[in-house]
């Protein structure tokens, strides 16, 4: 065998890993100790080797990915769960004795699942989807004062409080949402960065009481999730629950909270 | 409850470098994310057939892995051209020390491999994963994954100005 040959299999080599019990390598690495002409190539190539891993090993993860993943996952499951409900609902309606089973599993199994749909991971996710993928803006207009009166009079939350920052921002209008039989007001913004054309706001402020979500944020201090594209900032004030969101980071959402 | 449980646990164990290993192959960070997440989409709907727990980290490797090419063959049927793909042909980086290379250079150095070489040596040096764990993963036997770690990283490092051993004139026989 020449050295070439030898550096060939030492290649495969990692120092620290279980590489050194491959009867091949741990051959090459007994040689190695042996020529010093091979020793010296081994050393550079574990300093080579060590660079390398710890290259690649600082790819960075995006913030948020982690709750995306899991929040993506509870969106899948519910509707998994729901269209295999409206399976058994439609087979059973058929039969009369089954209307009384199910008119008692309605009055009392029914909504204690209700419950497991209520987290704000899945709020978070459902209006960043409405937000992402289209929604028809009830109205359309720069005054604040109009958003808020029109709020009022379709009985979806009006009494918001908006942050300072955000007060300052141009709204471009609103559409009423719904969630967990609540209505939930949709505020849109401007932020005022180029947008594609057609596009009106890039901004998306979701208000909605408390009581609606299990495990809403406890303050005024703002959690921060990464959602889809979306960066967002999550607080409670008062009784009601704010959202808001925008693409970029957290930083860029900061300058309007 | 506990199924969720469960699924939360794999993905805060796993997701970390599944990312990498998926930015390690794609280089973009949607698609990466993407890989990501559809990988524990699959396992949310299949992982419960998979008898030996023991494999799991295989598993999502492996599915990643599939999905990519899955992505790669979409692809190339219906080609999509951003200007970054335009980098891809520049010539390989000038002679340097590793060590002053940054992430970015050498997944793209590992960008001018052949594709066959990218997945095992992502996997090599992202997981230290074994060579029968690469094999396994990439479901290729591991005498192929040994012979393509060989020259993928032989061909990295000439990429990246350091020292190889590759074929040389004057072989000094030991």
């Amino acid at each position: 065998m020449n050295l070439n040959e030898a550096k060939t299999i030492l290649l495969l080599y990692r120092p620290g890993t279980a590489d050194a019990e491959d009867p091949q390598i741990a051959g090459m690495l007994a040689l190695a100790k042996r020529e010093p002409e091979m020793a010296r190539w081994l050393e550079e190539h574990c300093a080579r080797q060590s660079v390398l891993r710890a290259k690649f090993r600082q790819i960075t993860v995006p913030a948020g990915l982690k709750e995306q993943i899991i929040s993506e996952q509870a969106v899948r499951a519910m509707t998994i769960s729901r269209q295999r409900r409206n399976t058994v609902f439609a087979a059973s309606a058929a039969m009369a004795a089954i209307v009384m089973f199910l008119f008692v599993l309605s009055s009392s199994w029914l909504p204690h699942h209700r419950n497991d749909d209520n987290t704000l991971a899945i709020y978070q996710n459902q209006m960043v989807k409405i937000a992402l993928l289209g929604y028809y803006m009830d109205l359309a207009t720069n005054d604040a004062e109009q958003i808020r009166a029109y709020l009022a009079k379709n009985q979806a939350p009006s009494d918001y409080v908006l942050p300072a920052a955000l007060q300052k921002v141009a709204p471009t209008g609103c559409a009423v949402e719904g969630w967990q039989d609540k209505k939930v007001s949709m505020i849109c913004f401007r932020t005022g960065k180029p947008l594609p054309p057609g596009q009106q706001s890039d901004m998306w402020l979701f208000v909605v009481d408390r009581a609606s979500l299990k495990n809403a944020p406890a303050s005024r201090s703002p959690q921060f999730t990464m959602v889809n594209r979306l960066i967002t900032a999550t607080w409670t004030e008062g009784d009601k629950v704010y959202l808001l969101g925008t693409e970029g980071n957290e930083p860029a959402i900061q300058q309007f909270l | 409850m506990a199924e969720s449980l469960e699924f939360e646990g794999l993905v805060a164990r796993y997701y970390e470098p599944l990312y990498q290993f998926a930015f390690s192959l794609t280089r973009a960070e949607a698609d990466a994310c993407d890989l990501t997440q559809q990988t524990f989409c699959i396992w949310a709907a299949k992982g419960h057939q998979l008898r030996d727990a023991s494999k799991v980290k295989t598993w999502l490797f492996t599915t990643l892995h599939r999905e990519f090419l899955g992505s790669r063959r979409r692809q190339t049927r219906y080609p999509h051209v951003e200007l970054e793909a335009a980098a891809a042909d520049l010539p390989p980086v000038p002679p340097a020390s590793v060590n002053l290379m940054d992430t970015p250079q050498v997944l793209q150095a590992l960008a001018q491999l052949e594709e066959i070489y990218q997945a095992p040596i992502a996997l090599f040096y992202l997981q230290d994963c074994s060579y029968n764990e690469i094999a396994e993963t990439l479901q290729v036997p591991m005498g192929t994954v040994k012979s393509r770690l060989s020259r993928g990283i032989s061909r990295l490092q000439e990429l990246l100005g350091g020292e190889t051993a590759g074929p040389h004139p004057e072989q000094t026989h030991l």
